[in-house]
């Protein structure tokens, strides 16, 4: 394998997953689609959230910005605004995506900024031992719920499709050809793209298991339509019956990106330009 | 007559008495004079009391100062909670289609702005135009100042409306004329004027400062009184070449700032106390990746929601503290506009050369009282300054460490995007190559790098407080920070010869302060004053733990209004 063909160049500590982790498979999903891509570590920029997900942070080389938990995709929207020719990519999890960090994750859809976001969802809060996220199952018992989660579950992929995120798919961490192309097809698409990656979490949840997955999940066929928004909601709403459709759930390429509607980048990504600080027209506007 | 004049406008929220005000302010200001202006108005759209007070002045004025020359009633409201700030002589302007008035010292000049509206097919919302008419009779302005404004900002919707406008602000001008006869005030009759003049608020200064600075990227939240910096820096963006951003809410506002100053562009954030204590968690964020921010924190009447457009000075040791654990962190208050423009420019430039978050600290009042300030002052300084971005780089091997030691605590930070080389910045406690680490000994390295910075700061960059002339000579000092200057020095001014023995010493880098160098400042036998709009004392609480200087002496005002000159007379001597 020659080396711009390999993984190598984006790989370095080992990262602190258990034996068996869907993170690992998610991590060999990024680092497949960036090779086939053709980018190298310092084509891209990643920015991690916080929680198992986030520590992938020291086994994938990039510009990286680890943040803080929730606050990811913010970040990314800054570093995407700064330098708009710089592909953005988000690691986090359901944790950091559907709970702290929801209000983002609904403003940044409905916005279609040109960024991906990979969310682990393994519907439990691994870093901390084992508490419900908010994708936990109705009925879940975990630390936080010893008797059992009262809520309903959210229902990501109706959300994000609801609300105008542009590309929205799902993958299952036990089928890596499947995610690598997933992740790399939402890296390719413009627009804000999302891939829910169904995860299991070996330590701390024993319902959503790899078992459970194989079980419950299935491939979109030819029959669907991602570009209908109705055919993508009744997709997306499976969940909620503990169906699990694999594949791009929605997918609209022809919607404009958040950077191609603002003027100021007509002059090129902002951090190339040389700030313009025109003094003499601006004080005019207080002239007595 | 004499030096100043002052100036009320009053009536109900939403029938114009801010924009009459503004026009007025900078009407008085194309004749040359100073102006100092500031609006009271309740958290509401309509209804309630709105009053604009504005003073005049041949000299430099920095308050609201002397009894009211000219009150102006939209409403008799407005007479009742003014009319004993009249002085002898004074001229009251009002409606008699609305109420009546009895003359008691005072000049009555009724101008029926209904019955004008309603003879001139007018609509009741143009009271204003008709109001500027009169007060241009009143104050012997040139009636053509308001007709070439009238086109500024008409012209665009045709000719009709700016006749129409122009018809009403001719009515008012004669019927004040003949009402007021000789009593008219020759206060706006055309001057030679010595230099353009500027009239703005803090926040147009601060939004001045972001643009000359070359600040790329704003994000905000609305939230008064910082909302019109948003708004200002918006209608620039694409003249300034600039991104600015309403998020979803402060959270994102300072994580997206964050994410874009890593990026390489200066950036900077803007809120009131409540949006801060949002940000907080990321301020600590920018202390430990070691990222640039500015965030300009206008301060209002806390806790909570409290009181929204009023002032206080009372998030000064929240701003101090803000942020979980550890890190640097560089607080700038500045008093008035130039100060605003200076400091904001400054800001940047410490931002960027300690790679950490700098705080640059208004209130309502400076936030959006209108004062005057020359032209050439803001060109000049404009044209002078060179932005200092520290040690950005652009180029690096392949060796490159972003957190690399350094006997400054600073670190060459890279502008990601060169090819062959990448970094992580990295929220966790981390190695000089910004990979995650527990060890002891990158935490040690990693904590001390961090605090190497604040010494590196006190060095070279801390600043010492503003202080008159001969201050070592002064009886007694008065201290101040922030926006309680304008005040101060207005109260030395007032004092004339009686101040000979008062002095003023003014703070405006705020955090860190330096113990070795101001404690020197005080001497033995002053009598210090501190000046603060709060009611702990916040500075006096942070001068005495940073240096040990411990003022005992204190006047403090926390009921929503500014701290005004008179006050600070009557306080030095009541004893």
């Amino acid at each position: 394998m020659s080396y711009h063909k390999s993984i190598k160049p984006f790989t370095t500590h080992v990262p602190t997953w258990c034996p068996g982790c869907g993170d690992w498979a998610i991590n060999s999903a990024i680092k497949r689609s960036f090779v086939n891509i053709g980018y190298t570590p310092s084509d891209v920029c990643v920015v991690f959230g916080i929680g198992c997900s986030g520590n992938m942070n020291d086994h994938l080389n990039a510009y990286a910005f680890h943040a803080l938990h929730g606050r990811s995709i913010p970040v990314a929207l800054g570093v995407k605004l700064a330098n708009h020719d710089l592909p953005v990519l988000v690691v986090a999890g359901d944790g950091d995506t559907y709970g702290e960090g929801g209000n983002h994750l609904l403003h940044a859809s409905r916005g279609n900024h040109d960024i991906t976001v990979i969310i682990h969802d393994n519907s439990v809060y691994g870093l901390t031992t084992g508490q419900v996220a908010p994708t936990a199952l109705h009925g879940m018992r975990a630390k936080s719920t010893p008797t059992g989660m009262i809520e309903r579950s959210i229902s990501p992929l109706a959300l994000l499709v609801s609300q105008g995120a542009t590309f929205v798919a799902q993958t299952f961490a036990g089928y890596l050809d499947h995610a690598s192309e997933m992740v790399e097809a939402a890296m390719r698409h413009k627009g804000f793209s999302v891939v829910n990656v169904l995860q299991p979490c070996v330590t701390f949840n024993r319902v959503n298991t790899y078992q459970y997955y194989l079980e419950k999940s299935y491939y979109l066929g030819k029959e669907h339509n991602p570009k209908d928004k109705q055919s993508a909601m009744k997709a997306a709403l499976e969940m909620d019956n503990e169906r699990y459709a694999l594949g791009i759930v929605y997918e609209d390429k022809d919607a404009p990106v958040y950077h191609e509607q603002v003027p100021t980048f007509d002059g090129g990504a902002l951090v190339s330009q040389t700030p313009k600080r025109p003094i003499d027209v601006l004080t005019e506007e207080f002239l007595a | 007559m004499k030096d100043y004049y002052r100036v009320i406008i009053g009536g109900e929220a939403g029938y114009g008495v801010m924009t009459s005000g503004s026009l007025l302010s900078k009407l008085a200001a194309s004749s040359g004079l100073h102006v100092f202006d500031y609006v009271e108005y309740p958290s509401l759209i309509r209804g309630g009391h709105n009053a604009y007070e504005a003073v005049f002045s041949r000299s430099p004025i920095s308050d609201l100062v002397g009894e009211v020359d000219l009150l102006v009633c939209f409403n008799k409201d407005t007479y009742d909670r003014h009319k004993d700030e009249l002085g002898s002589g004074a001229i009251v302007m009002y409606d008699p289609d609305e109420f009546d008035l009895e003359a008691h010292n005072h000049v009555l000049v009724p101008v029926p702005f209904r019955s004008i509206l309603k003879e001139g097919n007018g609509s009741f919302m143009m009271k204003n135009t008709v109001l500027m008419g009169a007060l241009s009779a009143i104050l012997s302005a040139d009636i053509n100042w308001m007709y070439a404004s009238l086109e500024k900002q008409f012209g665009k919707k045709g000719k009709a409306i700016v006749e129409l406008n122009k018809k009403f602000v001719k009515q008012g001008y004669d019927y004040a004329q003949k009402q007021a006869g000789n009593k008219a005030i020759p206060l706006l009759s055309s001057e030679t004027k010595d230099s353009a003049q500027l009239i703005m608020t803090g926040n147009d200064a601060f939004s001045l400062g972001c643009v000359i600075a070359g600040c790329q990227l704003y994000a905000a939240y609305p939230m008064t009184p910082a909302s019109s910096v948003l708004a200002t820096l918006a209608a620039w963006q694409e003249k300034a070449g600039m991104i600015v951003r309403h998020s979803e809410d402060e959270i994102a506002v300072i994580n997206t700032a964050l994410g874009a100053s890593f990026a390489g562009v200066r950036s900077a954030v803007g809120t009131s106390g409540g949006g801060f204590a949002l940000m907080t968690e990321s301020v600590s964020l920018a202390g430990i990746t070691e990222t640039p921010l500015v965030i300009f924190l206008s301060q209002r009447p806390g806790p909570a929601t409290g009181l929204p457009t009023w002032t206080e000075q009372g998030d000064l040791l929240f701003a101090v503290h803000a942020g979980h654990g550890e890190f640097p962190k560089i607080v700038l208050a500045p008093g008035d506009n130039e100060e605003m423009i200076a400091l904001t420019t400054r800001a940047f430039d410490l931002a960027d050369v300690y790679q950490t978050p700098v705080i640059v600290l208004s209130d309502m009042l400076l936030s959006e009282h209108h004062s005057t300030i020359a032209r050439e002052t803001v060109t000049s300084f404009a044209n002078k300054y060179k932005p200092n971005r520290g040690k950005l780089i652009t180029t690096a091997d392949a060796n490159y460490l972003r957190y690399g030691p350094s006997e400054d605590g600073i670190s060459k930070r890279l502008v990601p995007g060169q090819k062959g080389v990448y970094f992580q910045a990295n929220s966790y406690t981390h190695s000089s190559d910004g990979h995650t680490s527990e060890l002891s000994k990158d935490r040690i390295e990693q904590v001390d790098k961090r605090a190497a910075k604040m010494s590196t700061y006190i060095k070279n960059d801390f600043l010492l407080p503003h202080m008159s002339e001969d201050i070592e000579k002064k009886k007694t000092v008065l201290v101040s920070w922030g926006g309680a200057k304008g005040a101060v020095k207005q109260a030395i001014r007032l004092l004339g010869t009686e101040g000979e023995h008062v002095g003023h010493m003014h703070f405006h880098h705020l955090y860190p302060l330096s113990e070795e160098k101001i404690k020197p400042l005080f001497a033995d036998g002053v009598r210090y004053v501190l000046v603060e709009n709060n009611s702990q004392a916040q500075f006096g609480q942070l001068l005495r733990q940073q240096t040990g200087v411990h003022l005992s002496e204190r006047l403090l005002k926390y009921n929503g209004r500014p701290i005004h000159a008179e006050e600070i007379i009557q306080f030095i001597q009541k004893s």
